[in-house]
C-alpha cells in the first residue's frame, strides 16, 4: 500500500521493504473488506433495526487496526478481519446472552438479505460471517458494550491507577460476551472485558516519531499539500509494522502445519512494540526486536507473563502454563527467527538472501521480490571489492584506535 | 538462554554455542564488522574460522580460541601456536582496564581487535594495535602497563606482592623505593591501585608471571628471544 517509486535496491532495507510490501493486503483487498464491514454497520444502524436504538457501531480491531495485516500463505487460506460491535447499552439492561442475540438477529437478517450462502456462525465470543469463496475473507464480530467505568475501577484495585487515569488507554474499553461462562444468561456486572482500541493508542504510541516521519516523506514524494496530521495512518508502514508483518510470515511458514500451537500474534506484536525503540529502519527494527524480545517475558512466580500494556493483569501467554507446547514453540520460532535474519542481515551482502530466510518467509515471495527490486545484477570486480574491503577495514581500525584498542595480541 | 548465547546470537549468526562439561564450545565463522552492531549492504568485511572454548568461570577464566580455517599461518610471530591456539591479549591486562568485561564485551573487544589486527597484518604487514613482547617479557610488559610503573621485573613482583593482600602492609617498604614505609608515602596511590587490580587479580598475575619467569630460566635460549 505503501508502493514507492521503483529504484533498484541498494541495501538489505530496500530488500525488506519490498518484501514486507508483497505481504501487505493488495489495496483492493482492503477497500473491500472496509466497503463489506462499513455495509454492515451500516445495515445495524437502519431505521428497521431492531438495535438502532443502541447506536451500534463497527469498528476493526487487530491487525487490521494496527496496520500489521499480512497476506494469507496461499490463495485458499482467508484474511481474519476481526470487528467490534458497540452498542450503546449498559450491563443492567443485557445479560451477555441477549447483547449476543441481538446482535445475532441482524447479522442473520443481513446475511438473508445479502443471500449470503452460509448462515452467521455462533462462536464462543464472535459472530463469524462466511464470504463466498471468492471473496477471500471472513469476518469475525464481537458484540461488546461500552465498560470505560469498570475498566478502570478494576485497574485502580490492583495497583494500576495511573493507567487507569490514562483516559487514551483505557477510555474505550469494552465489556464482551462469553458463551462458555456461567454467568452468560444473568444480569451482572462480572463480564469479560477487552480493550483493542486502548491496545492500538498504545501500539501507535511506540511509534509515534516514525509515524511522523514516514507520512512527511509520503508527502513530499506525492506532493500531498494538506498537514501531514490529515494523512491515515494506513497509508504509510512503520520500521516497526513491517517488521512485525516479517516475523509474522516468518510464524506462518514455520508452523504451516501446526496452526493450533503457533505462536500468536497479539504475543509477537506486543513483544515486538515493546522491544522497539523509534528505530528509522526494519534492519535496526529487527535487531532491537530480536536482540530483546524475549526480555520482556515476565516470570511472575514461576509463570511466564507477557502482559497487556492496556491491562497488566491480563497475561497474553495465559494458555502457555496448561499447554507447555504453545511455549516451547514460541521459544523454537524465537531462536530461528533470530537466526535466519541475522543471516542476512549480518552475514550476507544484500542482494544474497540465504536459503536459510529465502525458505522462512516462502522462496517464491522472496525470488519474486529479488528479481524485482535487483534489477540487472550489478557487476562488481574483485579488486574493486578487496578495496573497498581494506577501506572499511581502515575505517573500523581507526575507529578502534581513537576509542583506544583494549589488547595487543601476544604469545604464551 | 545463556549471557554467552546471547552475546552471539544476532551478532555472530554463523557461530553456534554449546555447552558441556565445564563451559561453552563455541564454533563456526567469526564476522568482522566495521561497527559491533552493524548492517552493512556488502556483508562483512571478512570472516575467520573459529574455535573456542568458554569457561563457566569466565571471566576470571580465560576463553580459548584457535583459528582453525589455517587461514593464519602456524607462527609465533603471528600471535597463533602450532595448535592454532590464538594468543588474544594478556587476559590479566585486559581484566584490569576499565569496561564492560562481560562476554559481549570480549567479543566486541578483544577478540575483534585480534582478528582486526591479523586482516591488518595479513594485508598491510603491521599490527595496528601493537603487539606485545613473548612470552614473560609480554607478560611484565602487560602487568606494568596495567599498574602504571616502569616495566621491571623486580618492581613489578613487588607491586603484585603488595596488592595480594586483602590490605597492603603499611609497615612494608613504599615500592617508590623513597626508603619510607608505605603507610607514610603513596599509600592513597597503592588503595587505588588495589581497587584497580583486586587480590585476586594480583595473585593470579603474580603466579603467572612466576611460572613465565621461571620456565624462561629453566629454557635459557627462549628468554633470549626477541619481538
Amino acid at each position: 500500500m505503501t508502493k514507492h517509486q521503483t529504484k533498484p535496491a541498494k541495501s538489505h532495507d530496500d530488500i525488506l521493504e519490498e518484501v514486507g510490501e508483497a505481504l501487505d493486503i493488495p489495496e483492493s483487498k482492503y477497500e473491500e473488506a472496509k466497503e463489506r464491514y462499513e455495509s454492515l454497520g451500516e445495515w445495524l444502524d437502519r431505521e428497521d433495526s431492531s438495535i438502532s436504538e443502541y447506536d451500534p457501531e463497527i469498528s476493526p480491531q487487530g491487525s487490521f487496526l494496527l496496520g500489521t495485516v499480512i497476506r494469507p500463505e496461499s490463495d485458499a487460506d482467508e484474511y481474519d478481519v476481526d470487528l467490534v460491535c458497540l452498542l450503546n447499552g449498559s450491563k443492567t439492561e443485557f445479560t451477555q446472552s441477549s447483547l449476543k442475540e441481538a446482535v445475532g438477529v441482524e447479522i442473520r437478517l443481513y446475511a438473508d438479505a445479502n443471500k449470503m450462502k452460509e448462515p452467521p456462525e455462533d462462536g464462543r465470543r464472535c459472530w463469524t460471517l462466511n464470504y463466498a469463496d471468492d471473496v477471500q475473507f471472513h469476518m469475525d464480530i464481537l458484540p461488546a458494550l461500552p465498560d470505560e467505568q469498570s475498566y478502570k475501577l478494576l485497574l485502580e484495585e490492583r495497583g494500576f491507577a495511573s493507567l487507569a487515569r490514562d483516559d487514551s488507554l483505557t477510555g474505550q474499553a469494552i465489556a464482551i460476551t462469553d458463551k462458555t461462562l456461567p454467568q452468560f444468561n444473568r444480569i451482572t456486572d462480572d463480564w469479560p472485558q477487552s480493550n483493542p482500541q486502548g491496545y492500538a493508542a498504545w501500539f501507535r504510541s511506540k511509534m509515534r516519531v516514525q509515524l511522523m516521519e514516514q507520512k512527511t516523506a509520503l508527502a513530499k514524494r506525492e506532493m500531498i499539500m494538506a498537514s501531514v496530521d490529515d494523512i491515515p495512518d494506513y497509508r504509510v508502514k512503520t520500521p516497526l509494522q513491517r517488521a512485525i508483518q516479517l516475523l509474522k510470515r516468518h510464524r506462518d511458514i514455520m508452523f504451516a502445519d501446526d496452526g493450533e500451537d503457533k505462536p500468536i500474534s497479539i504475543i509477537i506484536t506486543t513483544l515486538a512494540a515493546k522491544s522497539y525503540n523509534e528505530e528509522p529502519t526494519i534492519s535496526a527494527a529487527l535487531q532491537s526486536i530480536l536482540r530483546s524480545m524475549d526480555e520482556h517475558i515476565e516470570d511472575r512466580d514461576g509463570v511466564a507473563w507477557i502482559a497487556s500494556p492496556v491491562n497488566p493483569a491480563e497475561n497474553f501467554a495465559d494458555k502457555w502454563a496448561e499447554e507447555p507446547k504453545k511455549q516451547e514453540n514460541f521459544n523454537n520460532w524465537l531462536e530461528c527467527a533470530r537466526r535466519d535474519f541475522a543471516l542476512y542481515l549480518r552475514a550476507s551482502s544484500f542482494q544474497a538472501v540465504p536459503d536459510e530466510l529465502r525458505e522462512a518467509l516462502g522462496s517464491n515471495l522472496v525470488d519474486r521480490t529479488l528479481k524485482y527490486a535487483l534489477g540487472a545484477p550489478a557487476i562488481v570486480s574483485s579488486t574493486s571489492a578487496e578495496a573497498e574491503e581494506l577501506k572499511r577495514a581502515d575505517a573500523a581500525i581507526e575507529d578502534i584506535q581513537r576509542s583506544g584498542p583494549q589488547s595487543k595480541p601476544w604469545l604464551k | 538462554m545463556s549471557e554467552i548465547q546471547r552475546a552471539i546470537a544476532f551478532d555472530q549468526p554463523k557461530l553456534a554455542a554449546i555447552h558441556g562439561g565445564r563451559g561453552y564450545l563455541i564454533k563456526g565463522e567469526f564476522l568482522l564488522y566495521d561497527d559491533s552492531s552493524d548492517v552493512h549492504p556488502s556483508g562483512p568485511i571478512t570472516s575467520y574460522e573459529i574455535r573456542a572454548i568458554v569457561p563457566d568461570q569466565f571471566p576470571r577464566r580465560e576463553p580459548q580460541v584457535f583459528e582453525t580455517g589455517s587461514r593464519i599461518p602456524r607462527n609465533p610471530d603471528r600471535h597463533v601456536n602450532h595448535d592454532g591456539s590464538c594468543c588474544v591479549t594478556v587476559w590479566e591486562d585486559w581484566l584490569a582496564r576499565e569496561g564492560d568485561k562481560s562476554f559481549y564485551g570480549y567479543v566486541n573487544g578483544p577478540l575483534r581487535e585480534f582478528f582486526f589486527s591479523q586482516y591488518y597484518f595479513e594485508t598491510r604487514g603491521r599490527w595496528p594495535f601493537g603487539e606485545r613482547s613473548h612470552y614473560a617479557k609480554g607478560l611484565l610488559e602487560a602487568y606494568a602497563e596495567a599498574l602504571g610503573i616502569p616495566c621491571k621485573e623486580a618492581k613489578v613482583i613487588y607491586h603484585l606482592r603488595l596488592l595480594s593482600k586483602q590490605w597492603p602492609k603499611g609497615h612494608w617498604a613504599c615500592p617508590c623505593g623513597s626508603g619510607k614505609k608505605l603507610r607514610y608515602c603513596h599509600r592513597n596511590e597503592l588503595w587505588a591501585l588495589h581497587e584497580k587490580v583486586p587480590p585476586w587479580l594480583a595473585k593470579r598475575m603474580l603466579i603467572r608471571l612466576q611460572e613465565q619467569l621461571d620456565s624462561r630460566r629453566k629454557d635459557k635460549p627462549r628468554g633470549n628471544q626477541r619481538r
